[in-house]
């Protein structure tokens, strides 16, 4: 390894390096803790046993959908020009649902039973089904890395390698095959892991599973297309060209419009036009004690909806790279915002049981522990100092076919 | 490749269909046909729930049984016996981890009681349905069991049970039960941390009890700690199969209950209403 000179110190990408990593290292920290005592450790209860590291685990593998999507368009589809964005989709998509596995091994209370689901079936559990696609999508995200890695140039000096790596890309048509059809089941999945709960009547409801993979895969393509600007701009090159640029833009312009369609009648069925007891009754209590309401209209429906939907469908304004990249971090911001509040949405305001008046929880609350927000930023750091570590060392901007031949730089 | 296509074409001129197209229809329609027997009868069905993790744990109890409990709201003094009986013989020190709850509770009219809630052992149970290892299932005899083998601790469960029963060992329980020995003895090992618990309505009691020769419902040592213990007799207990069991006679004299009928998951807990004054 070369030597660390003073002046390099200073550089913006060292210092950004180091701070990820002590922030990942301070979470490594937190995580043999938690490891060490329990889940003790958490602000989380029985009336709300699934908080930040859940939502943290949705958010990893919604973002992570641009894998499979652009993995589809390019290599199913046949979409050419959209090839430039296939290898960053995957690596993000990699790092997203490592990252949602590492939250939920800290998540789960013994994580040394991680394998149950694979060894003692219940194919009636919506979670049992997300456990062996989640387990399978990362095999194919592996297989998908893998060609990415051999071709950067520390493989130089094993061709061999090199060249399985080639044979392994040879089988991508299948592997996108296989990742969209494993992630059009597990992405809603998620969603009905809360939307099949027949008696919590905020969750129960069809469109749950639909909302999620809409919203995840706007968000996917959103998080691939930002991490690609925002490196164009730091590395000044051009990474991908304006009119592919704009044309990504605009598909998530209108996956976000289709997103708020459904959310808008998911929203006047089941609360404008109807009244279902159960769920008037959890929305007024999420009202009266949390900031649901402003975060659902004010973040999820403007902020995180409306404003980038015009941004990306308005052409002065997608041609502006700034309101971009702005856009795109909105809808990404949405996509966590709108886990948070489904998850904790429905436990906050649990349902009513007893047949008196007073014994039913009016609401119950939850706030993540310091050591809980350390746990989830080490996980967030991991995701991005992996990103950053690839974009500086990996060729995962380069077409592929040119990628080995000249060697990254 | 070229050569096996038009050999094949030749030897079956009527059905222009090469070896590996052939191969591909037959897969498909295959898969097709398992996996509608899958999801029609087989193991997929929504009938088939009730198996969950029946045919891999060694205490099933019979079918021969069902197991009901009633709770007689107008009776309850509140004197919260029930509650130390259960944490004795189950082995939970913690309040906060109470497997059986009672607490003073008002109706719209006014008239005061004491709520009780035990697990409501549900024929069609949320968190059975849920469990991605097959850690909970209905037995046969009704009972909602629980494997603390094989639970992961995901706490699914306790998001989807909506009568909050469910609880989680978030530490390692190991503070003194202050109810030993007064109100009993510990009948069961204490879990471990990381998996979730709930009330089992003494099942080790009934399983034993039957084994003996005993009647759970009738004999004390074959029933629920806390029906056993019940000072007003207000908790009945006993096998609703058997006409002449206690919470048959009771199911038929007084106008019962169940908690939130309308979730459609079938409790074995019934309840009588309170009378004002």
């Amino acid at each position: 390894m070369a030597t660390i000179t003073a002046s390099q110190i200073r550089r913006p990408f060292t210092i950004w390096v180091i701070a990820l990593g002590v922030i990942f290292l301070v979470g490594v920290y937190a995580m043999i803790q938690v490891l060490i005592h329990g889940l003790q450790l958490t602000g989380l209860s029985d009336l709300v046993p699934w908080g930040l590291w859940i939502t943290l685990d949705l958010s990893a593998i919604a973002l992570g959908a641009g894998a499979f999507t652009f993995s589809a368009a390019v290599y199913l589809f046949r979409i050419k020009r959209l090839e430039i964005m296939a290898r960053p989709a995957v690596f993000i998509g990699f790092l997203g649902y490592t990252s949602a596995m590492l939250a939920l091994a800290m998540d789960i209370g013994r994580p040394d039973r991680f394998w149950h689901p694979l060894v003692y079936w219940n194919v009636h559990s919506v979670l049992w089904e997300i456990t062996w696609c989640v387990v399978l999508y990362s095999m194919v995200l592996a297989m998908e890395v893998l060609p990415l890695l051999l071709d950067s140039h520390y493989f130089d000096r094993w061709p061999n390698l090199r060249k399985m790596g080639h044979k392994l890309h040879r089988l991508t048509p299948v592997l996108a095959a296989l990742g969209m059809g494993l992630s059009l089941l597990h992405q809603s999945s998620l969603g009905a892991t809360y939307g099949v709960l027949s008696g919590r009547a905020i969750w129960f409801k069809p469109s749950l599973p639909v909302m999620f993979i809409i919203s995840a895969v706007a968000g996917g393509m959103s998080l691939t297309l930002l991490a690609t600007l925002v490196t164009s701009k730091l590395q000044h090159k051009e990474l991908i060209k304006p009119d592919v640029k704009r044309e990504i833009a605009r598909i998530v312009g209108y996956t976000s419009l289709a997103y708020l369609y459904i959310k808008l009648w998911d929203w006047a069925a089941t609360s404008y036009y109807s009244q279902a007891p159960g769920a008037a009754s959890a929305l007024e209590r999420l009202q009266a004690t949390t900031p649901y309401t402003t975060t659902f209209w004010g973040v999820e429906i403007l902020l995180s909806g409306l404003v980038p939907a015009l941004i990306l469908l308005y052409q002065p304004l997608r041609r502006n790279d700034r309101a971009l990249i702005a856009a795109l971090g909105l809808i990404v911001l949405g996509v966590v915002v709108n886990r948070w509040n489904v998850t904790l949405s429905g436990l906050v305001a649990p349902p009513d049981w007893s047949p008196g008046v007073l014994g039913n929880v009016v609401a119950a609350s939850y706030l993540p522990t310091t050591i809980e927000v350390l746990v989830g930023l080490g996980i967030v750091a991991y995701a991005l100092l992996g990103f950053t570590l690839g974009a500086r060392f990996l060729p995962i901007f380069k077409p592929r076919d040119t990628a080995h031949a000249k060697g990254s730089d | 490749m070229a050569e096996e296509k038009t050999e094949t074409t030749q030897k079956q001129p009527l059905v222009p269909l090469s070896r590996s197209d052939f191969l591909k229809i037959a897969g498909a329609t295959a898969g097709a046909v398992v996996l509608t027997e899958l999801v029609i009868t087989g193991p997929l069905s929504a009938e088939a729930i009730q198996g969950i993790g029946a045919e891999s744990h060694p205490h099933q109890g019979s079918a021969e049984y069902q197991w009901h409990m009633l709770i007689d709201l107008d009776k309850c003094i509140g004197c919260n016996y029930c509650v130390r009986a259960c944490q004795a013989v189950n082995d939970v020190p913690e309040e906060s981890m109470r497997w059986n709850i009672v607490f003073p509770e008002r109706l719209e009219d006014g008239a005061e009681f004491y709520m009780n809630r035990p697990c409501q052992h549900c024929q069609d149970a949320p968190c059975v349905r849920v469990c991605p290892v097959g850690a909970t299932w209905v037995r046969p005899d009704g009972l909602v069991a629980m494997d603390y083998n094989r639970c992961i601790g995901c706490r699914y469960c306790e998001v989807a049970c909506p009568y909050d029963v469910r609880r989680f060992n978030w530490k390692v329980s190991d503070a003194p039960n202050p109810y030993h020995p007064v109100w009993g003895n510990a009948e069961v090992e204490r879990r471990t941390r990381g998996v979730v618990e709930k009330c089992t309505f003494c099942v080790h009691r009934i399983d034993r009890g039957l084994e003996v020769g005993l009647k759970p419902g009738v004999d004390r040592a074959a029933t629920p700690a806390c029906v056993a213990i019940c000072p007003v007799n207000a908790r009945v207990f006993g096998d609703v199969r058997d006409p002449d069991s206690p919470v048959s006679k009771a199911l038929r004299e007084k106008n019962t209950f169940r908690l939130r009928e309308d979730w459609g998951t079938q409790p074995k807990v019934h309840y009588v209403r309170p009378v004002k004054g």
